[in-house]
Parts: C-alpha cells; structure tokens; sequence
C-alpha cells in the first residue's frame, strides 16, 4: 500500500550491497506469474525477468577477482521511449511517474519491446503483448494490500532496494541517494527516471608489490601514484597483502602506475583500463629492485 | 504452472504462515490457490529488537524476516510440474508370494500406473505382513533425507521414527555429511563432540562487532550456506563488519560468492592443501613468536611436541615452511606469510563452513586434520578473548535463552518421545545400516563398518563395531524410502542405481512429494503434500536447544515460532504424510496406538503446550496470529531508554569462560566444563591427542599431532595422470540438499545455476580461462566432466573464480537424468556431479564421506539436441491414465479449480 502522501514512488537500487541473492528475482516471479493482475497479464513461468540481475565477473586475474551485480528492473523513465514506441496509448506514464504497458491496448505491439534501451520489455509470445514491471503498482494502490513496498524490495536482505518518495527531499530514499554515487544506466544517457541506480562500479587497477623476489615478501605501505592520461590524479598504498587497487576509474583510458618505496628503485608501469564489462585490470606483481 | 486468470483482490485473500529451509513466510492464498509467499513483515504487536552498541554505532535488526530465494521458489514447488498427484504402481511390478521374479532390473526405467490409495495401502500392508512372516521385522529397513520439510510433527525424527520404531525396522544412521572432519576431528583437538564437532557460537556477533579487526573465513561461504537454514538473516550483520572496516581473508579453492563480494584478500588452494597452509601458517608465528604464548602455557597440552612437528624436529623431519606449504598449495609463501602475520598482529576471529565447524574443506581425506589444525591456531591466538573467537560470521546473533521452544533434533521435541506421546515406541530391532555404504550392504549382502553415524555421546562411540547382517538377523529385503532423493547427494550415486535394481531388494516403497531420482527406482510410490498442505508447528533455523547444533537459531535476528498452518487442501490424491503412515498403521492393526487419536492439529498444539509459549500467548491467539516472536529479555529494564530498543540480555560469549579461566556459563555445557575445562582428555587443547593415541595410535588418516598428507585421491595420486583437474563441490547456493533444483524452473533461470539448452537445464561448473582455451572451451558451452566412475554434462562458465587446477560445480544437483533412462553408469544430463565422486570413506578408522577426493577430466561435448526432461513422459503418461473404479478419495475442490478438472 503507498504510504499516503507518497508522490513519486521510486527505488533506489545499490549495487554496492547487492550479493545477487536472487531473493528479488524469485520475489517478482512469485507476484506476476501465473497471475493476471489489475495492470498486467501473467508473467510467463519461464522466459521473463521483471527484475533481471546483471552480473559480469571483474578483473583478469585470479588474485584479483569481484563481481559486479546490477539489479535491473524497467527503469520507469521520465520521458520514456517505449511510450514514444507505442500505439493507442498502449504505454502510459501515470501521474507517479509509473510507466505502465496495457495489456488490451499493446496486444502485437512489438515495437515496444525494441524501443527499450535497457531490455527490460518482453515479448510474451502466447499472448502478443510487450511486458514489464509495474513496480508492483497494483499493489502499492490496493488500500487492503498488508504490504508497503514493491515485492522486489520488501525481499531484499541487505538493504540495497529502498522504496520511497522521490519527490521528499526527507526520505530516506532521498537521503541514501544523496550520500551515494549516481550511476544511471549508461544505455539511457542523461534520462531521469524513478528507478535509481548507485555504486555501479566502472573499472579499476589493482596490483601487488613485492620485495626482491627471492625473499618471498609481500611490500606493506609502497606508495602507488595512479595518473589517468585525462589527468586525475589517484594515491593509495599497498595494505597488509602487499595489494593495491584504485576503484572507480574511468573506462577505456591509459594510466601510468608509479610505485614508491624507501630503499628501492622506483617502478613505472604503463597501463590501461578496458571498455564494458573487460574494464578491470590487474596489473600484475611488481618485485622492487634494492635502490 | 498455470496461469489464473483471476485480478488479485486482497478482501478475498486468506494470510497463514508456513516454515521452510527458505525461511519463515507468509501466504495468500485466494479461493484455496496460493496466490503470493511474502516475509513475515513486524508490526507494533511485535516486540522491539535488540541493539547492538560497537565502534559508535548502533546496530539494530530490520522489522522484518528475511526468506532466502528457495522460500520465493515455494509457489513454484507446490505447483510443480513434477509432484505426484496419484499413488503409483510399477507398471512392471509382480506381486508375486515368495518375493521372486518382480523384475526389478527395470527400476529407473519402467513407467508407473495410477493405482487408488485403497490398492496401494492393501498391497503396502500385504508385503510388510508376507515380509515380516518370512524374514523378520529386520528385513524392512527406511530412511530418510534431512529437511525436505519443516515442522516437529512431520519432521523425520518426530513422525518418521515414531511409526518405523513402532513396527521395528533396521535403522539406517546418519553421517556427517556436511561436516565430517569435524565430527571426526577436533573432538580429540578440543571436545565438544556433544556439538558434532562445532564450536559455541553464543553472542558471538556482538562480540565481533565491538572487537574484531580480520576474520579468517576458511572455506565459508555464509550468504551460500546461509547458518544452515537460517534465511539471509546474517547477511547484513556481514555488510556491518564489512562496513566498519573489517579486513576479510577468505580462503576457498572456488572464489565463492560471499568471498568475491566481501573478501579483501581471497586465496585458492589446491584441493586437499588446507591443512598444509595452517601449518605454515603455525610456522610463522612460532619462528616469530607471535602466538599466545601465556595461553598455550596454561591451556594447551603437548604443545612441544606439536611445535618441533612444525619446525621439522619431529620424525617426518620437514620443517613446515610456506614455501613448502606453496608447493602443494600453489599459494606463493609471500602469501601465507601475510596472511599469518596479519592474523597475528591484529584482533582476529577465525571459523570453518558456515557454523564455525563446516566448510567444505573437510568433507576431504585430510579433513580430520584440516578440521583439528583449524581449532588448535585458534586456540594458538587464545579462542575466547575478546575478538579472538572461533566463529563464523552466520550465527551467534542475541538471543532469549531462557524462552524455550524445541528445535527438530531436541529429545523432548518430538511425537516419538515424551512429554509430546504418551506411549514411546522403541524400536526392538538392533541391526543397523550405515547411509554412505547402503547399497554396498545390499548388493554385497555383507558389510562391516565403525562408529555410530552421529557420535554425540562421547569419542568412545566413533570406534564401536558393528557388521552387517548382525548375526542371527536376516538381511534387508525391503527398502522404505522417504522423502528427497540420496541420488544427487550421496557419493558415486551410481551404486544407489545399482542397488535398486538388485533383486535382493524384493520389494521398494517410495514416499514423497516429487517424482526425484529415488522416486523413479521405486515398486510403490505414496504420494505426500506438501508443507503447505499440512499443519504443523516449527521455529525458524532451530535444530534444537540441546541438539547436537544447539542454538542453531541464533543464526537470525529475531526468534520466529511459526504456526505452520494448512494453507491450501492436500492437491490430487496426495495425502500428509501422517495420513499416510496412519492408514499403514492402522492396515497393519495398530493405528490406534500409532494415532493416539489425535489429528495433526492436536500434536501441533502439544509442541505449543510443553514449550514457554503458553505464557506469552494461547493457542487461539497463536493459530490466529501464525506466528510468536519472543523478545530477546522480558525486562523493561533492559530497553534503551531513548529508542526503546533492548540493549541489555542474559549474554554468554561463547568459550570466554574458558580463556578467563572461569566454571562454563554458556548453553548446552558439560558438567566438566564447569571446572574449566574442555571435552578432551586432558581438558585442554589437545596438540598431541591422547584419545587418539589411546583408542587408535595407528590410524592412518588422523595423527596424534594433526598434519598434512597426501590424499588417497588427489594432485599426487596415479590418477591424476588421467584426471588432472580437481573438482570441488560444495554446498549449493541455489539449492537445499536436492529439494528444490528439479522442482522449482525458476531456479534454471538463474544464470550462475543453470542454463537451459533444448529444454534441459544444465548445471552450470566453474572453469579457469587458461584451461578453456586449452580445451576450445567456450563461455556458456557444453561440456563432459568425466572421471573412472562417471560421465556428467554440464555448461561451463569460463570464469577466473577458480585456478587452473580446480574446477567448480554444486553438489547435490537434485536432477539426474541419464541418458540412456535406467542404465547403470550413462551419461547424466541433469547435473548429478556427485556420479564421479568416490565412494571411498575418509580413512579406516573415519567412516566419512570424501567428496573433494574428486579427480576429473572436461571435454567441449555436442550435446543430443533431443534431450530433453526425462522423467516427465513418466508423469505424462500417469496423467492420462483414469482409473477403472471410482476415485476413493476426494480430490480437492481447490485443486480442481487450479487444474480445471471436473469436480466429482
């Protein structure tokens, strides 16, 4: 049920938090299949993912591995181009900025399916229809519904779906969105929408430094200058693993790694960040040279 | 599943509560069809939640349970397409009177017929009367899989032992699966074989929080194994420690999912390796000086004799040097060095597997002694100071300790004992089997083995011996299987197809609520509904205050005692499984006594009766609210004054009492211990153990000072020639034993799972880059993983959460789908990894299973594109079948309604 006074209904994804437990994605199979509801037909068993979980594997090397895991439902744009797509108002935005595929009205209407950037529209080949998420809409305005938030987000363990208003700078929608990184969708460009997305990560370098390969040491607090070719600047320091890594680097660019160590020559390594989901890159260990 | 084409309107919706291993849920249903299974969201009739105080902060649960992704999966389950709807016959079967010619060589391939449950009960009843006249009570024998349903009436050792030690039956014990070198290791490291092994977990959390800088997380992966069955409750207690700076090591020969999300440092052993890098790790500290040196003095015995072991002054005469550690781990010793001395120099709590004393790590030859040097380095930097605990980060969460309500494995928990029965039925049968070596014992008609299974009662009951047949008993003839499928979980499952087709096994009676792998080798099949479709009564994640893992639940963030009420009517013809063995009884002319004349409701309440629920909260009110959560105190007092949130409850940091030097103030203890001391021979930590060199000097497997050696299959074994790739096969992340993964299609959907390829869905491995291409093996391809014993296809993930010499796949598939349907050794599409894992126990003297004692090959393979689902002709062609006589028993009006059957 929407908390009254709740104008702009929104979710905040994290993907800073997200473990890829797939609890949100069994949550929506659970809401829409095998049921019509008051907005859209029955998500078939298989085949369909309202709320799809991206994932790619980062980095290019074992001793340095992460994941990266974006919860991705329809982003519910602000000028959205599936409606743009769409025939007889088959897509429509309502007043909340839920944007709503009708099912009667869409029937063979596969143009909206393609119209998505993020590929977030299905195509339901048994029925003829393009479908979606709805942000559980017909829950959220159902007054007897004992729930408060979209399925999705209620079966989130760790907090990296948060429902709320939007439009209230006091939320605590707002607030998270405030104190964290916007990452919109990239495939959606300069595009507002009720769906926000954080801490998707780009790229980053990692490395190791190590003393003189013969000693079989791991280097603690080297000095590690990570210089983009755009001209940012990045510091860190090896930790107690002797490992590096700056995080959040721009894609596609080449950077010049300088590692520093008191005693020992200095290490220049010219390298690179790759593009989509190859960005990542461990640079390898460097074994210092007594000065 | 099909689609109903009804608009959800929530006037009409009916709201119960249920409990699975997904966690506790909440269900709407409309019209008798489930329509959603949400969480159990608080409401100001709930109490308020514990607040824990660390580093600044404070730390407070959210207002709701949370479900894992199996609990979403329970409407798909329940509706699932391969549930059996009718008692089936084997079409094949003869029901010939001396046992003789029933063609059993055709089970796993013959199709079924629909029989009534009047026809099948009678011929149930027949065969166990003809059985017992010509063989004995003994020549029956039943077992069962664990957690294929929740709740203390239904659960197997409530409702299954009370009707099998009511006829008499040869029993079949348990082991360890999960945890084996636990079990059978560190109780001659540090006791505790009261706990199977596992370590106290009690306020733990809290304790880690205000003190832990590094935790070690040794083949854990806790967001995957999720406290055993405790929801995700425990995964943002990790996003806290995380959060506040904790600096995690995982080590794990597959870059797991907790570990590639949390790890800050992440190393992958060969297979089989672990204990060689604990060792060196115990290397440097003791050539550094860096382990408690007061502690060891005061609380660890014959640490001398371990100490010259490790520096190479003991017989083997090899000091145990990281590099000597990287040689057979592939870990560079830089590595280990830092691992060593970061765990050293700051507050670190280290644990095995998701409670502490788990992990797949000694599920392998050397697990005993991976097992014990994990418990003997956390003692090395004093286990129960303040941060330096033994733990792993998914139980140990606040909890009321003195509100009492029975897990499943409690003795007073159960409708086989009392206070809950009035008449307890003791099985007067004393010959046993033993789970791993099942079909050995049927197919060789003779086996001896050591050990009890579970040795809860003391070290004494890992060396009894027992043989079968037991003399003057006759040998099993009948094979009464209930519930899950072995096939998928026990090793080289091939026997288990071998076995039903031995015509040794006269007659086979299969009980459950899915046509699964067993299912399929099956004479009679007895249809059950499922929890859904039943009342009972269950606490989420209890295994039982005084259980073997006691306090289980403190892997949650609230205590959640559910009403497990009937959500929806028994579907088709299947019936409750107490329905069930109450007919069987009652044919057989005791079903008085087994009944006691009362309806599963009734024992439900006699749970609620004999635990402290009628204090808080009557039976109506508790029927009608479906669920009870106590509080973590019941004072006032003990809340926040500000928040209103408790700060304060009855805390016992698990072992603290044994580094303060203090009489045990923690659950579940030993009288012993109250003179501080621990379960072993000594009362200390055991370096050299002395039950060991008094009950088996000469065990080969387990040392008295616990060490690496070479595994009877692994890296250095002659079949690694052949077979250069080890295979790990850990606790599946999208699975519970086989429960869910053949049932449930939204599982297949999962990318890291499954991948689905003309209609079969493929069990997805892990392989590293460099081996892919050296096999011209691509992302999302088609593979044979091949081994002496078996051949399996999967679809590989070229993926650099593994090294090169570890290949990864899930264990217990809960698909296996030959090839060639009914055949001995074909190839299996379905995923059933645990084919080519041996079938060898862990040593002489450790009945254990061994699964990551797995040498295997890959190969890029074209799979048949007509392979599909195999089992489904089976449950097609059932369905077409109308039965000659009347329907005996009502199917539901629900069930008509969602099936669009006509109504009788």
């Amino acid at each position: 049920m929407l908390k009254p006074g709740i104008k702009k209904p929104g979710i905040a994804i994290n993907s800073a938090r997200c473990m890829a437990c797939y609890a949100c994605f069994m949550a929506c199979k659970d809401e829409h299949c095998g049921w019509d509801t008051a907005l859209s037909k029955s998500q078939p068993e298989l085949g369909q993912y309202w709320m799809n979980i991206v994932e790619w594997e980062r980095g290019d090397n074992s001793r340095h591995i992460k994941t990266a895991t974006v919860p991705t439902p329809c982003s519910h744009c602000e000028d959205p181009a599936c409606m743009k797509a769409a025939k007889n108002g088959a897509v429509y935005k309502r007043p909340d900025g839920i944007v709503i595929v009708d099912p009667e009205k869409a029937k063979g209407q596969k143009q909206i399916v393609d119209a998505c950037p993020v590929g977030a529209i299905y195509w339901n080949e048994e029925e003829q229809i393009p479908q979606k998420c709805t942000m559980c809409a017909e829950l959220l305005d159902d007054p007897d519904y004992p729930g408060f938030e979209p399925r999705c987000v209620e079966a989130c363990p760790n907090q990296a779906l948060v429902f709320g208003d939007l439009a209230d700078p006091d939320s605590e929608i707002s607030k998270l969105i405030a104190a964290n990184k916007v990452t919109q969708l990239e495939c959606l460009g300069d595009m507002k929408s009720s769906v926000v997305h954080l801490n998707i990560p780009t790229a980053f370098l990692a490395g190791t430094v190590a003393y003189p390969k013969e000693l079989e040491e791991v280097c603690i607090g080297a000095k590690v200058k990570v210089t983009c070719e755009c001209g940012t600047v990045f510091e860190t320091e090896t930790n107690w693993a002797g490992d590096w890594e700056v995080e959040d680097l721009p894609r596609d660019k080449k950077f010049t790694v300088e590692i520093t160590m008191d005693g020992f020559k200095p290490v220049k390594i010219e390298t690179a960040t790759g593009t989509g989901t190859h960005a990542d890159h461990y640079v390898g260990i460097t074994y210092l040279e007594q000065a | 599943m099909e689609t109903i084409h009804m608009r959800s309107d929530s006037k009409r919706e009916r709201i119960t509560h249920s409990v699975g291993v997904g966690g506790p849920m909440t269900l709407h249903t409309i019209d008798g069809v489930i329509r959603r299974v949400r969480p159990i969201v608080l409401t100001d009739d709930d109490p308020a939640g514990w607040v824990i105080k660390a580093r600044g902060k404070e730390y407070t649960p959210q207002r709701k349970v949370t479900m894992s992704l199996l609990g979403y999966c329970e409407r798909d389950k329940t509706y699932a397409y391969d549930r059996l709807k009718y008692p089936l016959i084997r079409e094949d079967f003869v029901e010939t009177p001396d046992g003789k010619n029933r063609n059993t060589e055709n089970r796993g391939k013959s199709g079924y017929r629909r029989a009534s449950w009047d026809e099948a009960l009678s011929l149930v009843a027949r065969e166990i009367k003809r059985l017992h006249k010509t063989y004995g009570k003994e020549t029956i024998t039943a077992c069962t899989s664990s957690h294929h349903s929740w709740g203390l009436v239904g659960y197997k050792i409530s409702l299954f032992k009370r009707f099998f030690s009511m006829m008499g039956y040869t029993r079949v014990a348990d082991n360890p699966d999960s945890w084996e070198g636990f079990h059978w290791g560190t109780p001659h490291s540090y006791g505790y074989y009261w706990r199977l092994g596992g370590p106290e977990p009690y306020d733990m959390l809290e304790m880690a929080m205000q003190n832990v800088e590094t935790m070690v997380c040794w083949s854990t992966d806790p967001d995957t194994t999720r406290g055993g069955y405790s929801a995700q409750e425990s995964a943002l207690w990790r996003w806290w420690l995380k959060e506040m700076g904790v600096q995690f090591i995982y080590v794990d020969p597959f870059n797991n999912y907790t570990s590639v999300k949390h790890a800050d440092k992440w190393i992958g052993p060969r297979m089989g390796t672990d204990a060689a890098i604990l060792e060196a790790i115990a290397y440097v500290w003791i050539t550094e000086g860096t382990y408690d040196k007061e502690y060891i003095a005061q609380h660890g015995h014959r640490f001398e004799e371990f100490k010259n072991h490790i520096l190479g002054l003991g017989p083997d005469g090899t000091p145990k040097t990281p590099k000597w550690a990287e040689e057979l781990s592939l870990v560079p010793a830089m590595d280990i060095k830092a691992i060593a001395r970061r765990w050293a120099s700051t507050v670190t709590t280290s644990g095995s597997g998701m409670r502490g004393g788990f992990g797949g790590a000694c599920r392998h030859s050397n697990g005993t002694e991976y097992a014990r040097l994990m418990t003997l380095l956390s003692a090395m930097q004093g286990m129960g100071k303040p941060g330096r605990a033994y733990w792993s980060p998914a139980c140990g969460g606040p909890m009321n300790y003195n509100f009492w309500f029975g897990g499943y494995s409690d003795p007073l928990s159960s409708i086989a004992g009392a206070p809950i029965c009035d008449e307890v039925p003791i099985n007067t049968v004393e010959q046993v089997l033993y789970r791993p070596n099942l079909p050995d014992a049927i197919l060789d008609g003779h086996y001896e083995w050591l050990g009890e299974g579970f040795c809860g009662g003391g070290v004494d009951l890992e060396f009894t011996r027992h043989v079968y047949p037991l003399p003057g008993y006759n040998k099993v003839h009948c094979f009464w299987r209930y519930g899950g499928s072995f096939i998928g979980t026990m090793l080289d499952t091939n026997k288990w197809v071998k076995m039903y087709k031995s015509p040794e096994l006269e007659f086979v009676i299969n009980q459950d609520i899915y046509m699964t792998p067993e299912t399929r080798h099956a004479d009679v099949i007895l249809p059950a509904c499922t929890n859904l479709e039943r009342i009972d009564i269950g606490e989420v994640g209890n295994s039982g205050n005084g259980g073997y893992c006691s306090h289980s639940q403190t892997g949650n963030s609230w205590q959640v005692i559910v009403y497990q009420d009937k959500a929806i009517e028994p579907m088709w013809d299947s019936r409750s499984d107490y329905w069930i063995f109450s007919q069987v009884a009652a044919r057989l002319g005791w079903g008085e006594r087994f009944t006691e004349g009362r309806t599963e409701e009734e024992w439900a309440k006699r749970f609620w009766q004999f635990s402290d629920l009628p204090k808080h909260i009557s039976w109506e009110d508790f029927k009608k609210k479906g669920y009870y959560i106590p509080p973590v105190s019941y004072k006032e007092e003990d809340k926040d004054p500000k928040t209103g949130l408790y700060q304060n409850w009855d805390r016992y940091p698990g072992f603290q009492w044994f580094a303060e030097n203090r009489p045990c103030d923690t659950m579940n203890h030993k009288v012993f211990q109250e003179e501080c001391k621990l379960g072993t021979f000594s009362g200390k930590f055991e370096f050299v153990s002395e039950s060991l060199l008094y009950w088996e000097p000469d065990d080969e497997a387990r040392r008295p000072i616990p060490q690496y050696q070479d595994a009877w299959e692994g890296f250095k074994s002659l079949s690694a020639d052949k077979y250069p790739y080890g295979l790990i096969s850990p606790h599946p992340r999208f699975d519970y034993h086989t429960h869910y993964q053949q049932h449930a299609k939204w599982l297949w959907e999962i990318p890291k799972n499954r991948v689905i390829i003309n209609g079969n869905p493929y069990l997805v491995c892990h392989v590293n880059p460099k081996v892919a291409e050296q096999k011209g093996i691509k992302d999302g391809d088609v593979i044979r993983m091949f081994n002496d014993r078996a051949s399996v296809l999967l679809v590989a993930r070229v993926s650099y959460r593994v090294n090169p010499e570890t290949i990864h796949a899930y264990t217990s598939s809960g698909i296996y789908n030959p090839v060639n349907y009914g055949e001995i050794g074909s190839v299996d599409k379905g995923g059933s990894i645990n084919l080519l894992t041996p079938g060898r126990l862990i040593g002489d003297y450790v009945p254990a299973m061994s699964p990551y004692n797995c040498n295997i090959d890959i190969e890029k393979a074209e799979p048949d594109p007509n392979y599909g689902q195999g089992f489904e002709h089976i449950l097609d062609a059932v369905d077409k079948q109308q039965l000659e006589t009347e329907r005996p028993i009502r199917t539901s009006a629900e069930a008509d309604l969602l099936f669009c059957e006509k109504a009788n």
